[in-house]
């Protein structure tokens, strides 16, 4: 029993474990370097975006625009090199990003409705405005040297997306668990009233972690856009499906107030593994999306069983609130 | 045990009306009403086409597919569940199966097996959401991905077509001037509206979205009302495929993409509050209609497409915020 | 999580295996999807032509994602593959992906889709149908139906699109080109989809009414979508001229019976095995044209008995 309940705390890294495994014994020559940096370099644009949506996850609330968000911060990223160049169009364009999460936030905090719902609106809003500015025409960079220079392996396993995101993820676990704020983050998510009461600005830490996954959203739009020197209305359309896989595949819950960064990290690599291996067999999409589907339920359930106390059976009323109480502190 | 207290700190919040405050309640009515009428007012006098049958009629028609599944997505969100995020693989199952079935079992037979099949999918989220209490956007993400993969898997990623031309007709035709469609899918919504609103089920429905433990503790079946509704809404998209396929004499896996958003949409824009616990059928279908006549009127107006999509948006957003203002005064 | 040693070892055992792989050559195909109506059996030919010259093809699916197509190139170049082909959904952002697979010496040709001129210095070749020359076929045809003028109303795909930018701005150059005095009433986008096409149409119908005087649809399943709608509203008026593109049996019906005045026919079978036999010929060391064009034929009521439709 101790050990089932070993596993399932640690089935994140079991599953992520038994991919790999999988992978090298089916796939001929997997556990090789070029693999892993292509892994790496494959999972980071999900994992980036992943990092922002696992603190406002863990905060109770949640961004269905983080797709649009990535396709408008890299169409300004772009469409701005031939004024600004290329470095201060890319700070713009991760700009855009926050300010897009910024608006997501403030609307969320301030009329205090559900992020769902919300955020479906500015996923409409947003996209829009990346065709409006484009006229839906795709627009390509000014130096395309520029882009190989980005998208170039250093020391054979690292390109500057995936060490960025490597770095960004160990930040990120440092900040949620050694600092103040960071675990103020999880009381707001776990129990915003509670939250508020004990002193913590819980309306303000959601409107922060929004303009947090804006800007980690505009920052994978940006590096996406360097490193194909194109910036289209049309980019990160199917994203947000597979960041919130990775991010709850990792073990952060939809609820609130649960969640890590190391999970999170497990998660998109899980999904950068999975991808690679598959992609490396020639494996249809359509079996592909099966067997993701099959794992994201498959460590959901786990996740359940994990967390319904041993004796009474019932499932915890958590469950069944919605994902957030509108504003967290109405 | 904080959990509980939260829990039971925000079911009260999730009251939306007491009874003091039917004012409200009369206000958020009317507003949609007046929407509508303003929407009409406005067709009219920008676009001579607008105020017409043929128009009209066409606004109906292309909303009853879609409609249908509101009538299904209006018990989700009743019941606190969130959104059905699967609604496209349900409707690709529909309209692929009810199609592909043909020249094996008969059209009839196709199309009672689709739903079927669809209405099976809508009990695997309801089994995830009702009674493993996973969370309803990743359970129907997940259960939706797998479906559709397995649906694509089958038929080897291509169009199939319908083999059965008279079934074709009969859906297309119409019956006193109305199309068949729509008159399915009047049937459907006064169905849902029946269950929703007159029937015990609708009365657990309700009552389970507005405060779960308090209808638990009053013996209401909780986890089968909640997944109950998944099938509901898995059956409704099943039948909206089926007709979906029927009409088009082809279907293909992704035919469903975007369904899912567009009920969502219209529901909430109806005013249905996404906590749980309000909202009818009659509700959401109000604001399906105010949606479509805008989306139309914009069409008529040679609105590009983008704009229509920001349109949209801000009216999604401004629908939650009327939303919370409402219920904020409701609870007090 | 593994032991240095262990990762060199196993590196090694891969460059051994890849080493193994030399005599069947490897050859990466980035499609554009794995199910969809052309694709899919463009895909089939592609791999069937490519089984009987002996390649090994490993197929990854962009599944219309073009952001997933950039990094699947990558994949294709890290799996140390002898080819690639790429069907491409965007004109540009390949182009940095193409550029690492040239710096590894792996040849690589475009299939269906063009791409910037900008992309040339990385591609041995583009094969496949054009789909800008496929825009300006339509214009050519819908002229010739409208005896060079009246308006018309063009239901184009996604916006974005790399086939939609193809084929609603070959169908447009083509017309100021000629001088034609056809003018487009308004163009919208239906994403290929006939659902979303026959609701458009209802609203173009009750907007433009008798105005529309012909319609150019950027495939098949639109043009249907309109013909649906048309009969829908008027079912007593004659059907204005419908252009479409691919080639459908559908299609082929609707020209039969008069409701569409042309479509054009690209078969995706040609396609697939041009790309092929392309790639199997770089490999073999030949040289090849950079652009190798499969046969694309208009369909009007005066050949439809005598062409095969595409699918």
């Amino acid at each position: 029993m101790r050990y089932l309940a070993l596993a399932l705390q640690y089935r994140v890294g079991i599953i992520l474990g038994l991919t790999l495994l999988i992978s090298a014994l089916v796939v001929p020559g997997f556990l090789g370097l070029t693999t892993l940096n292509l892994g790496l370099d494959r999972a980071s644009t999900i994992g980036i975006i992943a990092i922002g949506l696992t603190v406002l996850l863990i905060a109770g609330q949640i961004d269905l625009s983080v797709g649009s968000v990535f396709a408008l911060s890299g169409v300004v990223s772009i469409i701005l090199q031939p004024q600004l160049g290329i470095l201060p169009a890319a700070v713009v364009g991760i700009l855009a990003g926050m300010l897009a999460g910024a608006v997501n936030g403030l609307l969320v905090v301030g009329l205090k409705v559900n992020s769902l719902v919300l955020t479906l609106a500015t996923m409409l809003i947003f996209r829009s405005i990346a065709h409006w500015i484009t006229d839906s025409q795709p627009v390509s960079g000014i130096d395309i040297m520029f882009s190989l220079k980005v998208s170039q392996t250093y020391l054979e396993i690292f390109s500057i997306r995936s060490a960025l995101f490597l770095a960004a993820i160990v930040l990120l676990h440092v900040w949620l668990t050694r600092t103040i704020p960071g675990r103020n983050v999880f009381a707001v998510g776990s129990n915003a009233v509670a939250a508020k009461e004990s002193g913590i600005a819980s309306g303000r830490i959601i409107f922060l972690s929004f303009m947090f996954a804006g800007g980690m959203a505009g920052v994978a739009g940006v590096l996406q856009s360097l490193v194909t020197n194109t910036g289209s209305p049309v980019f990160g359309s199917e994203l947000t499906v597979m960041v919130i896989a990775a991010v709850v595949v990792g073990g952060t819950r939809l609820e609130g107030g649960r969640g890590s960064a190391l999970g999170t990290l497990g998660g998109v690599l899980t999904i950068g593994a999975l991808t690679v291996a598959m992609e490396f067999q020639s494996v249809p999409a359509y079996i592909q999306q099966v067997v993701s589907g099959c794992i994201l339920i498959l460590l959901v359930v786990l996740d359940r069983t994990v967390h319904i106390r041993p004796g009474t059976g019932r499932e915890p009323a958590r469950a069944v609130q919605p994902i957030t109480q509108g504003g967290g502190s109405a | 045990m904080s959990d509980l207290v939260a829990a039971a700190e925000s079911m009260k919040k999730t009251e939306r009306f007491t009874r003091a405050n039917w004012v409200a309640e009369l206000a958020s009515r009317a507003g949609l009403l007046i929407a509508i009428l303003a929407v009409i007012a406005y067709g009219s006098i920008a676009n001579p086409a607008f105020f017409s049958t043929g128009n009209f009629v066409n606004v109906l028609t292309s909303m009853s597919i879609v409609g249908i599944v509101v009538v299904g997505m209006t018990f989700v969100l009743v019941v606190g569940g969130l959104a059905d995020l699967s609604v496209p693989a349900t409707i690709a199952c529909g309209a692929i199966l009810s199609l592909g079935l043909q020249p094996m079992i008969g059209p009839v037979p196709a199309f009672v097996v689709a739903i079927a099949l669809a209405g099976v999918i809508g009990m695997l989220n309801g089994a995830l959401v009702g009674y493993a209490g996973v969370n309803p956007i990743i359970a129907t993400l997940g259960v939706g991905t797998v479906g559709l993969g397995i649906v694509q898997a089958a038929v080897g990623g291509v169009i199939v077509y319908g083999t059965n031309p008279a079934s074709a007709e009969l859906v297309k035709g119409r019956i006193l001037g109305i199309p068949t469609v729509v008159i399915i899918f009047a049937v459907i919504a006064l169905i849902g509206h029946f269950i929703l609103s007159r029937s015990y089920w609708g009365r657990w429905t309700t009552a389970t979205g507005g405060n779960y433990s308090a209808a638990q503790a009053s013996a209401v079946p909780v986890r089968a009302v909640k997944a109950g509704a998944f099938v509901i809404t898995g059956i409704a998209a099943g039948i909206s495929g089926g007709l979906l396929g029927l009409t088009l004499q082809s279907a293909r896996p992704l035919v469903g993409t975007g369904y899912e958003f567009s009920a969502i949409t219209a529901v909430v824009v109806g005013g249905v509050s996404i906590m749980g616990g309000f909202g009818s059928v009659p509700r959401a279908i109000a604001g399906l209609i105010f949606v479509q006549l805008l989306t139309n009127v914009m069409v008529l107006e040679g609105v590009r497409t983008p704009v229509q999509g920001f349109v949209l948006g801000i009216l999604i957003a401004g629908a939650v915020g009327m939303d919370a203002a409402l219920r904020k005064r409701g609870g007090g | 999580m593994t032991g240095n040693k262990f990762i060199l070892a196993m590196a090694a055992a891969a460059t051994l295996a890849s080493a193994g792989w030399a005599n069947a050559k490897t050859v990466c195909y980035v499609n554009a999807a794995d199910s969809h109506a052309y694709a899919t059996p463009a895909n089939e030919a592609l791999q069937a032509r490519a089984k009987e010259l002996g390649l090994e093809i490993l197929s990854l699916s962009q599944d219309f994602d073009v952001q997933k197509g950039t990094e699947q190139l990558n994949t294709c170049v890290a799996r140390g593959v002898d080819g690639i082909i790429l069907w491409p959904l965007d004109p540009q952002a390949y182009i940095p992906g193409l550029a690492r697979a040239q710096q590894a010496n792996i040849p690589a040709i475009i299939i269906n889709s063009p791409v910037s001129d900008d992309a040339k210095p990385f591609l041995k070749s583009f094969t496949g149908p054009d789909v800008y020359e496929e825009g300006e076929m339509a214009a050519d045809a819908l002229n010739e139906a409208m005896g060079g003028e009246g308006s018309v109303v063009v239901i184009a795909g996604q916006a974005g699109n790399g086939t939609t930018l193809g084929r609603v701005g070959g169908f447009m150059d083509r017309l100021k080109e000629t001088g034609s005095k056809i003018e487009v009433l308004d163009t919208v986008n239906a994403d290929f989809d006939q659902q979303k096409a026959l609701v458009m149409s209802r609203d173009l119908i009750t907007r433009f009414g008798d105005k529309i005087q012909g319609v150019y649809a950027n495939d098949d399943t639109m043009a249907r979508g309109f013909i649906d709608a048309w009969k829908e509203a008027k079912p007593s008026e004659k059907m204005p001229p419908i252009v479409g593109i691919n080639g459908q049996k559908d299609a082929f019906e609707s020209i039969r019976v008069g409701d569409m005045y042309a479509t054009i026919v690209q078969s995706p079978a040609e396609d697939g095995k041009l790309a092929a036999e392309t790639i199997a010929k770089i490999l073999d060391g030949e040289e090849v044209d950079d652009r190798l064009p499969i046969p694309l034929t208009v369909v009007t009521s005066e050949n439809v008995d005598s062409v095969e439709p595409a699918f």
